[in-house]
């Protein structure tokens, strides 16, 4: 655990990787209502080509990325199995008692699960291609014109990356202090729901206090190196656009367009 | 002018006054009416016991805390004053004590620009104080890289780092030095003292290393909330009476001076190893001493109950992973039953991954249920074979009782205060019997726990009640160890048993140890990276690098060869580098290494050498 860093970031030094995090962020927005938009096969090919011409330049291996996939598989085959035998077609295909498949059925099921695959994949890609600081930054700065209606914007990033920066820290101290009662005969593997939850009890009470007792340092740390709050306070590091945004831009506008004129043109044989 | 100026401050944490006087917590961290001034550009420190009220001084400063009553002025700037709280802020920086506690954010150079960005310093100048920072502290390769996996000693640099791209003129340490190891500690000191020659920044440092306050102008003992005593740090350092009333001690160095002297001899009181062999040196006139054999004092080995073997033992993190590390690789050790064990190495050396394995909060594949062997082919050598039989158990089996054996082999993590978690300490010591021990009377329970608490020197009918929470911090570890004693394993292991405490604490725990060693358990280990601390206990230490052990043997033996130490990083004991300071000037001490037995051997050498300098043996004392 302690090597591995938070999140699923995978390290490499890509034309997605140096894309601004708000460019990810906006047109991974973008490609989504693209998928939504996209009903015939074509225009759902279009979606693919364009995100598979994306992840070859994300310098993610396919391995990695199809990991991602691992985790909602079960939903995806769920609702594929569940599409396949319930959705109402004509042109019956197979018939075993009460099930009945229909050509409609598999139509749909293929196009419901390439759309879903999709989305769950360039999901990962962002997530593997930013770190969760630069995250944090770029939906602070998108966020910002919400400081008109006086949303505390700088405060939730400061809390955010924060909270990032501490999850390995308490991850590594839960492990130590199960450990403990462990070593003190703590059992957290058998026994009923009851008894298990009775058992978190002497690891959650020694890493409560000790978040306070953080936080409390932390507080202290914060105020002698002048924190006040986001009035006066400068950014060291700005967020600046490049040509590889304005790429990525035009890229999938020219999807989002592509798919609007395949809808007009050649339009959905269902 | 003067940095920081103290006139008859008062401050006390305590408001409602109810809490009883036995317990030091409540009377702690208070100051009693301090005067107490540091010079622009000067570099003191400030020498106290857990509670002694230091770090009260710190916050004091910055205005973090304000005084009850009395005046403090920073920089010519009344500290009172909540207009100038930003500027004072600004120009008195402070580095607190956990590495961990004060880094905002993951990345490196995000920290550091942290306070620039927080009193609006343009974006360009920051790039600047960055690289200024970094740069100070010796860390700019490090501007990209992740905050968690710097070492202990590097954090605090960054951390020093962040309060510097201020810019501040003065300097506070808060105990920036006490969670880290040796060479973290060094590092830290080294960075503090550099900017306090070249940048012209007024330190103060406040530790309770004695050692640390050496390379200070000017050491304040600070004890009660009171300075007892104030002055040249070599002179300071040498108020035996002074130092052990505030529960500090006399640097190592100075107490085998005195010891000598104790003996009747003339040594006059030094710091360096150096200084004190010349002086020994001076005192044995051409070398002429018997070299006296070393004793052959082997440590009482018993095997069965308490002992330890392990043979090729491995372990990889992550295993099947691109993160995979290989912690352990083929460590063979074997404790016998009745050893007080050291085991040494680096963070990462692994030796926490060895100690987990003792009572199987690591397990060995062979011992999962899960566990398949491997069909071997046919001409292929079978795998070398892992042995690990602990107390009797055989750890590579899978019928093995676990639950048992971690019954009888205590295990007391680093920190073990920051484990509790129950509402009284009574309830809190018999968590681990009652885990064990389902069957045990009520009364059973009541005697083991009063058993435990006793031991581990605090009055049980006292503390029982109490909630673990209001103890102060030494009061609490000894909670946490009688919550492993009290099953009476056979083994104990401890990790850093020592860490954090004041010299006084660190010394009471370990004659703790020896006491729960001689009484309770057959065998101790103990994990430190503390080279004197192994070398004073140990009757046998392991060094551990790279997953391997390097060296086993008594800390004679170990310390002894140069090259082992130096490939696992490791310092010696100080009374290993006095002992070869003086064979370079041809007198050979055959002494274990533990400072009483040093001074013995080396009294006696130069008693047998004839001590012909013609000074009077009652001369020794050289400050009066």
């Amino acid at each position: 655990m302690r090597d591995v860093s938070f999140g699923q970031y995978y390290p490499a030094d890509s034309f997605v990787h140096k894309c601004d995090p708000r460019t990810k962020l906006v047109l991974l927005i973008v490609f989504i209502v693209a998928v939504f938009m996209a009903d015939t096969f074509y225009a759902l090919g279009a979606c693919a080509l364009a995100f598979f011409v994306v992840a070859c330049f994300s310098g993610v291996p396919f391995k990695s990325l199809l990991k991602s996939v691992k985790a909602v598989l079960f939903l995806l085959l769920f609702t594929a199995v569940l599409n396949l035998f319930f959705y109402q077609g004509e042109t019956v295909l197979w018939q075993w008692r009460f099930i009945t498949v229909t050509a409609e059925a598999l139509y749909f099921t293929v196009f419901l699960a390439v759309r879903l695959f999709l989305l769950v994949l360039s999901s990962a890609v962002l997530t593997l291609t930013t770190t969760p600081v630069s995250l944090t930054d770029g939906i602070e700065s998108l966020l910002s014109p919400l400081k008109w209606i006086r949303f505390p914007v700088h405060e939730l990033a400061l809390i955010m990356s924060i909270a990032l920066r501490f999850i390995p820290i308490l991850t590594d101290e839960t492990g130590r202090i199960m450990n403990a009662q462990k070593a003190r005969g703590a059992d957290f593997e058998t026994g009923g729901l009851i008894k298990r939850v009775k058992a978190i009890i002497p690891i959650l009470i020694p890493l409560l206090i000790s978040a306070f007792r953080r936080a409390d340092e932390l507080g202290d740390a914060m105020d002698a190196r002048c924190y006040s709050g986001s009035k006066t306070r400068t950014k060291y590091k700005k967020l600046a656009f490049s040509w590889r945004d304005l790429l990525a831009f035009l890229w999938i506008a020219g999807l989002l367009v592509g798919v609007i004129l395949l809808k007009i043109y050649l339009p959905s044989v269902l | 002018m003067e940095a920081i100026k103290f006139e008859k401050v008062h401050f006390s944490y305590r408001d409602g006054g109810e809490e009883s006087e036995v317990f030091e917590s409540d009377s702690a961290f208070s100051l009693d009416g301090i005067d107490f001034s540091v010079e622009e550009g000067e570099f003191v420190a400030v020498l106290g016991h857990n509670g002694s009220g230091k770090s009260t001084l710190a916050r004091l400063t910055n205005g973090l805390l304000s005084p009850a009553s009395g005046k403090i002025t920073v920089l010519g700037m009344d500290a009172s004053d909540e207009k100038l709280l930003f500027d004072i802020r600004k120009s008195v920086g402070i580095v607190f004590q956990n590495p961990d506690n004060q880094t905002v954010a993951s990345i490196v150079e995000d920290d550091v620009a942290f306070g620039p960005e927080n009193i609006g310093v343009p974006r360009e100048e920051i790039g600047k104080r960055i690289d200024f920072a970094l740069r100070a502290v010796g860390m700019e390769s490090y501007r990209h890289s992740t905050t968690t996996r710097l070492s202990g000693g590097q954090k605090q640099r960054i951390a020093i780092a962040g309060v510097l791209a201020l810019k501040p003129r003065v300097m506070i340490l808060d105990e920036s030095t006490a969670m880290l190891d040796p060479r973290g500690r060094k590092e830290v000191v080294e960075v503090v003292r550099r900017l306090n020659r070249e940048e012209n920044i007024t330190v103060l440092l406040i530790t309770h290393f004695p050692e640390e306050a050496l390379l200070a102008d000017r050491a304040v003992i600070m004890n009660r909330g009171k300075i007892v005593a104030e002055g040249k740090p070599q002179e300071i350092l040498l108020r035996e009476k002074e130092l052990t009333e505030s529960s500090l001690a006399l640097p190592r160095a100075v107490k085998i001076c005195r010891g000598l002297q104790r003996r009747g001899l003339a040594v006059k009181d030094a710091f360096e190893a150096e200084e004190i062999a010349d002086e020994i040196a001076r005192l044995t006139v051409a070398g002429g001493g018997q070299v006296l054999e070393q004793s052959s004092q082997t440590p009482r080995v018993e095997t069965g109950k308490g002992s330890i073997i392990c043979e090729n033992l491995h372990y990889t993190y992550n295993e099947k992973s691109p993160f995979a590390t290989h912690a352990l690789c083929g460590v063979d050790l074997s404790i016998a039953s009745g050893e007080f064990f050291g085991v040494l190495g680096h963070t990462g050396s692994g030796k926490s991954t060895f100690v987990q394995h003792l009572n199987a909060l690591l397990r060995l594949p062979s011992s999962e249920k899960k566990y398949k062997p491997k069909k071997v082919k046919k001409n292929e050598l079978p795998p070398p074979k892992t042995l690990l039989t602990v107390n009797g158990f055989d750890l590579t089996d899978k019928k093995t009782d676990f639950k048992e054996l971690r019954k009888t082999v205590g295990m007391v993590f680093q920190y073990p205060e920051y484990q509790l978690f129950a509402e009284t300490v009574f309830a809190d010591v018999a968590f681990g019997l009652k885990n064990f021990s389902e069957k045990m009377s009520e009364t059973e329970v009541e005697n083991a726990v009063r058993e435990a608490i006793e031991t581990v020197g605090l009055n049980f009918l006292e503390v029982k009640n109490r909630s673990p929470f209001d103890l102060s911090g030494g009061q609490r570890r000894r909670v946490a160890i009688a919550g492993v004693i009290v099953t009476k394993p056979e083994i104990l292991v401890l990790d850093e048993p020592a860490a954090g405490l004041d010299p006084l604490g660190k010394e009471e725990i370990m004659a703790l140890l020896h006491k729960i060693h001689a009484d309770w358990c057959k065998t101790v280990i103990i994990v430190s990276h503390d080279m004197d601390e192994i070398a004073e206990n140990c009757t046998r230490a392991a060094i551990f690098s790279e997953g391997k052990i390097l060296a086993v043997g008594t800390p004679k033996a170990i310390f002894s060869e140069h090259k082992i130490t130096e490939e696992a990083g490791l310092d010696i004991p100080f009374t290993a580098k006095l002992t070869e300071k003086l064979a370079q000037k041809g007198i050979v001490i055959h002494s274990d290494f533990t400072t009483a037995d040093f001074v013995q051997k080396t009294a006696k050498y130069i008693e047998t050498a004839g001590a012909g300098t013609g000074l009077p043996p009652e001369g020794g004392q050289t400050n009066a």
